[in-house]
């Protein structure tokens, strides 16, 4: 035999069903709120942050340019006074505190690009990576050691010494070619205006040319 | 973490597969549940059946429900999630049409599909008579192509074209489908009962 305070119970199962519903729906306004972060998760950010892959070295980027990538896009965060100044050639000038304006969010919001941060050294490049990455914009990356380094690798590479081994000097020659790309003059490789001597006339031999003289007129015929 | 297939955590290959699985259980249930007869899908019309109002309804509401839920617990980026897109008088033209074979006909495509898998010869003819409208269809689309196309609204829902809390939208949404069923019960009661 049934229960009967189940039955009763079950009378209801409708109305008791529409309840749980409501209360369900109503819990969801009545949950206490809270801000949810935008963009990736701190665990992702950190991983991103750690991996040595979000540097691009500056022979790397000498490479770039003097092929032409047009792949990639160079982004200057430093100020205008010192993009003004000196800047890497094709780099774009957005400084930090104007990174996340409007205009200037499709630079680094896109994925057809490879956007490399340039600042003095890593240190404003970095923090400009820290905040797209954290927006989860895609494929950043940071020049390491900035314009620094790249004045003293490539502009102004070091001369390898005799005890250092050859792929130093082949880097040496590598950076020593790419400076020249980027208009570095080396005395050495000036070509020197080569004199020309005027040539020496040579002596002349004069053959004198025995002018037949003219016969005197014969008689004849 | 999820939706599962945008972030990896099933393969995307794998997308096809499901749908197939929730296709077939969805059908299952659709026609355990009396949807594979015409009489008491065009019920709901006619007064003397409302399951599909309330089955649909609820199914609607009990999703988004959860969904909230899930996004506010984290584990569902609800952002993430396909919104249908909105072409604004295609919609209202193509639901009114639909409308019209609903009432006439007593399926709606889906459940016209689970009662030819029992065998339903009306339902054959209403299956035949989506071909057709299909066909003319096609082939009267440069015809079309301007409705179809036009009047596009983008992705947008119902929360963000009203600028409403999508708690408060969904818990005034449950409030008054429970008020529409209870209705519908009385109006139920009222109708002269029909069997089928």
């Amino acid at each position: 035999m049934v229960n009967r305070n189940v039955v009763k119970v079950l009378s209801f199962r409708y109305m008791i069903l529409a309840a749980i519903f409501i209360l369900l729906a109503a819990g969801l306004v009545l949950l206490p709120k809270y801000q949810k972060h935008e963009g990736i998760v701190p665990e992702k950010l950190l991983s991103n942050a750690i991996n040595p892959q979000r540097y691009i070295s500056t022979d790397k980027l000498a490479d770039v340019l003097i092929n032409q990538d047009p792949s990639y896009l160079l982004i200057d965060v430093r100020s205008e006074d010192d993009f003004t100044k000196y800047s890497i050639p094709n780099s774009v000038n957005i400084p930090l505190a104007k990174l996340l304006d409007d205009d200037n969010k499709s630079y680094i919001n896109q994925d057809q690009y490879n956007v490399v941060f340039i600042s003095d050294d890593n240190f404003y490049a970095d923090q400009a990576w820290m905040f797209g990455n954290r927006l989860g914009y895609k494929n950043l990356k940071v020049l390491k050691g900035g314009v620094n380094e790249w004045y003293s690798t490539i502009i102004n590479p070091p001369v390898p010494t005799e005890e250092m081994p050859a792929n130093d000097f082949e880097l040496y020659n590598t950076r020593k070619a790419a400076s020249m790309y980027f208009g570095v003059a080396y005395p050495d490789q000036v070509a020197k205006p080569v004199k020309v001597e005027p040539k020496k006339a040579a002596p002349t031999q004069v053959v004198p040319v025995k002018k037949k003289k003219k016969l005197p007129v014969e008689g004849g015929c | 973490m999820g939706p599962l297939i945008p972030n990896d955590i099933i393969p995307y290959e794998w997308n096809n597969v499901i749908a197939i699985i929730i296709g077939i259980a969805f059908g299952f249930i659709l026609e355990s549940s009396g949807f594979s007869s015409s009489r008491k899908l065009a019920g709901v019309f006619y007064g003397y059946d409302f399951a599909v109002l309330k089955v649909f309804f609820t199914a609607a509401l009990t999703a988004i429900i959860g969904l909230l839920y899930m996004d506010y617990l984290g584990y569902l980026d609800i952002s993430k999630l396909y919104i249908h897109p909105t072409y604004l008088w295609g919609a209202i033209i193509g639901g009114a049409i639909m409308g019209v074979g609903f009432v006439a006909g007593g399926f709606c495509p889906g459940t016209s599909l689970c009662a030819v898998a029992i065998g339903k010869i009306d339902a054959m003819i209403y299956v035949l008579g989506i071909m057709i409208g299909v066909f003319i269809f096609s082939e009267a689309y440069t015809l079309f192509e301007p409705i179809y196309n036009g009047y596009f609204e983008g992705n947008i829902t119902l929360m963000d074209s009203l600028g409403v809390s999508p708690y408060w939208f969904v818990f005034i949404l449950t409030v008054a489908a429970v008020v529409i069923f209870a209705l519908s019960d009385q109006i139920r009661k009222r109708v002269k009962k029909v069997f089928y």
